[in-house]
């Protein structure tokens, strides 16, 4: 067990350890290349920059925080609702599944350029964008859930007595809930993502995404990998807080979690 | 020979599967273009699909712009991903092999690989300037990880008896990867594949979107619409980008699948 | 003889690969109160399906079945269903998949639970209450199963090869066990096997049914104690008799 943690991080170490090395012996260009110990200063400085009213790094980090919240809350309830409404009847399903996989194929920063022309610069644009990056991988494993309820158990329900609607709460959902998450997952990282991305090119003054591009394109690569340190963190907290937890209470004490499998 | 029975019915399957796959499409594209004509829409950010389509008609039969655009991006595309598969399945089968490799490149393979894509974009264009060089490696490193961790997996799973069964036919080295490994492995393989083509198709789009120095490329088709502030391009761009990227998960991955593990008998048909 | 169920000439067809098969010929049978009644038959003879059919998960293509004189048309709690691969819910305990058929008939949630603990009691699960399917062996899934069949009081069982998926073992423990469980609790059973051996083990009236179309073929009344051995003679000639109505069948079911 021990000595499994020390080999995982024995290759990271060594990795930033020559990385460090070389760009203070300047083997590499530092300019693009800063030291792992130049980003991490440059991070408490990001932090501690406007303090103490106000850190310009949390207030770029809350305002994108803020849009993946709207967005992602409303990509989730929608793609659920959408997806059990998919699941449940076959025409339904139909004639929308051919349009959510192709819509889905889109990367959400491709759409941008066109949400600029309708919505305009800044939160509207942003917000919606994360909201249909969420949605569609929500949509798509919901369905899929919904779609492969065992039949049996439907019956089960509706022989002791419950009602369409019942044998869609007690039933249909739970069955779909580890695809569920499956779903929300994807759409977390697509959602983040999207949103970051849009940033670098929609946002007008404030968010993570914005302080990234602001600094690649005036070659501050310390900013932007500091910005990029932040931004996988909080993804990976994101997930591990709203998910890995969920999942455990849930479809993990159902014995239900080999059906995790992802496509 | 049993496939040859189900040719004739199997085309036409296909054919009706398409056009069903199409219909909401037209059903949609009709109503939309009721509502222009009739007046109920009357933006210029929303054109009717009659204006879409003399746009298609424009750029892909008059001046041929749209190949270019596609071409770019397929190109850089497989540019990047083929490098992934031949680096990534190399590499997962060596790590397979030892313990030790295994237990120290894991846990960062598995957690590179669930880096958000976009993360990597504006490391490369500030290491790697503003063109090809930089979307190349943004598709290469996105589709990598996945592709690395799911043929480790891979080969780590395949029953210990088919291995032993191939060294006690005298298989070694390569000839034990190529012929026994693989395929044995391919169930995994297809599904690193799988992810690893999604990844690599946003990372495209991003990619091209976002790098100055790139003219072609259908994300830069999208996005230089925009200084002409002609929706037609854009939606046009995204309706290429939705059904290529959608097409290459199915018809590509399909296809190998098909060939692969349907065939022995190792997946079960969707 | 006063039948709880009455399935009055009862047809039904279905389509496969666009041609239409006959899976049950115009069946007409009584389902005696109270008594425990074995469908029997060759793979393929619809059997199932007329248990479906009287649960009121299929429909018939005509005819009718009559449950204490009013037709069947859909699932109703007035009947319990065991199914071959126990269709426990995995996201509900022990408990609460025996409170289910309950609490959607009406029940406040601490009767409901209490009354579930007695079923627990009969069906030996005391200490599994808060365990979750996933966690359970074959035999004590089936049992979850039946109490939960049982626990909201339906006037009729009825049991789709719900020891099919069992072992050997685990499978005479279970018939003993469902003896002893109905010696409990008067009902009304339809239980569907392949097994010559349980169905003379268990029932009051063995229906033989041929292989498809599915017809009623021949009925066996089963005149013994309740606590019979597998190796006794009347119980081998019971065994004889049903196995000869088969025989036929199972060879016309090869020629297929």
């Amino acid at each position: 067990m021990k000595r499994k943690t020390l080999l995982a991080i024995l290759p990271i170490f060594i990795f930033l350890l020559g990385w460090e090395v070389s760009a203070r012996l300047e083997w590499v260009n530092p300019v693009l290349f800063p030291a792992p110990s130049a980003i991490i200063s440059e991070l408490v400085d990001l932090f501690e920059k406007g303090l103490p009213a106000h850190s310009e790094l949390i207030n770029h980090t809350l305002a994108t925080l803020k849009r993946l919240g709207i967005g992602f809350s409303v990509g989730v309830l929608a793609g659920i609702f959408m997806g059990v409404l998919m699941g449940l009847s076959n025409p339904v399903f139909h004639f929308f599944n051919p349009l959510i996989l192709v819509l889905m194929s889109i990367p959400g920063i491709a759409l941008a350029p066109l949400f600029i022309i309708w919505l305009g610069f800044g939160d509207p644009t942003i917000i919606t964008l994360g909201a249909l990056s969420t949605f569609f991988p929500v949509v798509y494993s919901t369905t899929t859930g919904v779609r492969s309820v065992d039949k049996q158990m439907v019956r089960a329900a509706q022989i002791m007595g419950a009602t369409p609607l019942q044998v869609i709460m007690s039933v249909y959902i739970p069955w779909s809930a580890a695809f569920v998450f499956n779903g929300v997952k994807l759409g977390l990282v697509r959602g983040w993502m999207t949103v970051i991305a849009v940033e670098f090119v929609a946002a007008s003054n404030y968010g993570l995404g914005y302080m990234i591009w602001y600094a690649t394109e005036r070659l501050k690569a310390d900013v932007v990998y500091a910005g990029i340190l932040v931004m996988i963190l909080i993804y990976f907290i994101l997930d591990k807080l709203l998910i890995e937890n969920v999942e455990k209470k849930t479809i993990a004490r159902w014995g239900m979690i080999s059906q995790k499998q992802d496509g | 020979m049993s496939e040859q029975k189900q040719k004739p019915s199997g085309l036409s399957s296909r054919l009706k599967n398409t056009l069903d796959f199409l219909f909401p499409f037209l059903v949609i594209g009709i109503l939309w273009e009721i509502l222009v004509r009739t007046g109920v829409i009357q933006l210029h950010s929303l054109p009717a699909p009659s204006t879409l389509l003399v746009k298609f008609w424009e750029l892909a039969f008059v001046n041929g712009i749209l190949w270019k655009h596609l071409f770019s991006s397929l190109y850089r595309l497989f540019a990047g991903y083929l490098l992934a598969v031949f680096i990534g399945t190399a590499i997962g089968a060596l790590l397979a092999q030892n313990q030790v490799a295994h237990d120290m490149f894991e846990p960062t393979l598995n957690l590179l690989m669930s880096v958000p894509t976009i993360a990597w974009i504006p490391i490369f264009l500030i290491t790697l300037g503003l063109g090809d060089k930089t979307v190349i490696m943004a598709i290469f490193t996105s589709s990598f990880f996945a592709i690395t961790y799911n043929t480790m997996r891979g080969i780590e799973m395949i029953d210990k008896s088919i291995v032993n069964a191939a060294h006690l036919m005298g298989l070694r080295g390569l000839h034990l990867f190529l012929e026994v490994l693989l395929p044995a492995s391919m169930l995994s393989i297809i599904n690193g594949l799988r992810l690893a083509i999604g990844y690599a198709w946003r990372a495209l789009v991003g990619g091209e979107l976002l790098a100055a120095m790139i003219e072609w490329g259908l994300g830069k088709m999208v996005y230089q619409a925009r200084y002409f502030n002609d929706a037609s391009v854009m939606l046009l761009g995204l309706l290429i980008i939705g059904f290529t990227g959608y097409l290459l998960d199915r018809v590509f991955l399909t296809i190998l699948e098909r060939n692969t593990v349907e065939k022995w008998g190792m997946a079960v048909k969707k | 003889m006063d039948p709880i169920i009455q399935i009055q000439d009862l047809y039904k067809t279905f389509t496969e690969n666009g041609k239409e098969l006959v899976a049950l010929d115009h069946i007409n049978l009584d389902i005696p109160r109270n008594q425990f009644t074995v469908l029997i038959g060759p793979s393929g003879c619809g059997k199932t399906t007329l248990l479906n059919t009287m649960a009121g998960f299929e429909k018939a293509t005509s005819g009718k079945i009559l449950l204490d004189g009013k037709p069947i048309l859909k699932p109703a709690p007035d009947r319990g269903y065991v199914f071959q691969d126990y269709a426990l819910f995995p996201w509900l305990t022990v408990l609460g998949n025996i409170t289910f058929g309950l609490t959607h008939n009406g029940w406040e949630k601490k009767e409901a639970e209490e009354k579930a603990r007695d079923y627990i009691n009969l069906v030996n699960l005391q200490g599994f209450e808060e365990a979750y399917p996933h966690t359970l062996s074959g035999g004590m899934k089936q049992r979850v199963a039946i109490a939960r069949a049982l626990a909201y009081n339906p006037e009729v069982l009825l049991m789709d090869e719900p020891f099919g998926a069992l072992d050997a073992q685990t499978r005479k423990h279970m018939q003993r066990e469902l003896v002893k469980i109905l010696e409990k609790e008067q009902k009304t059973v339809v239980f569907v096997t392949h097994s010559v051996i349980e169905a003379v083990f268990l029932a009051d009236l063995v229906v033989v049914m041929t292989a498809r179309p599915g017809k009623v073929k021949g009925i066996v009344k089963i005149d013994l104690p309740r606590n019979r051995s597998y190796v006794e003679d009347h119980y081998l000639h019971y065994r004889e008799q049903i196995l000869e109505l088969l025989e036929e069948e199972v060879e016309k079911g090869f020629e297929d």
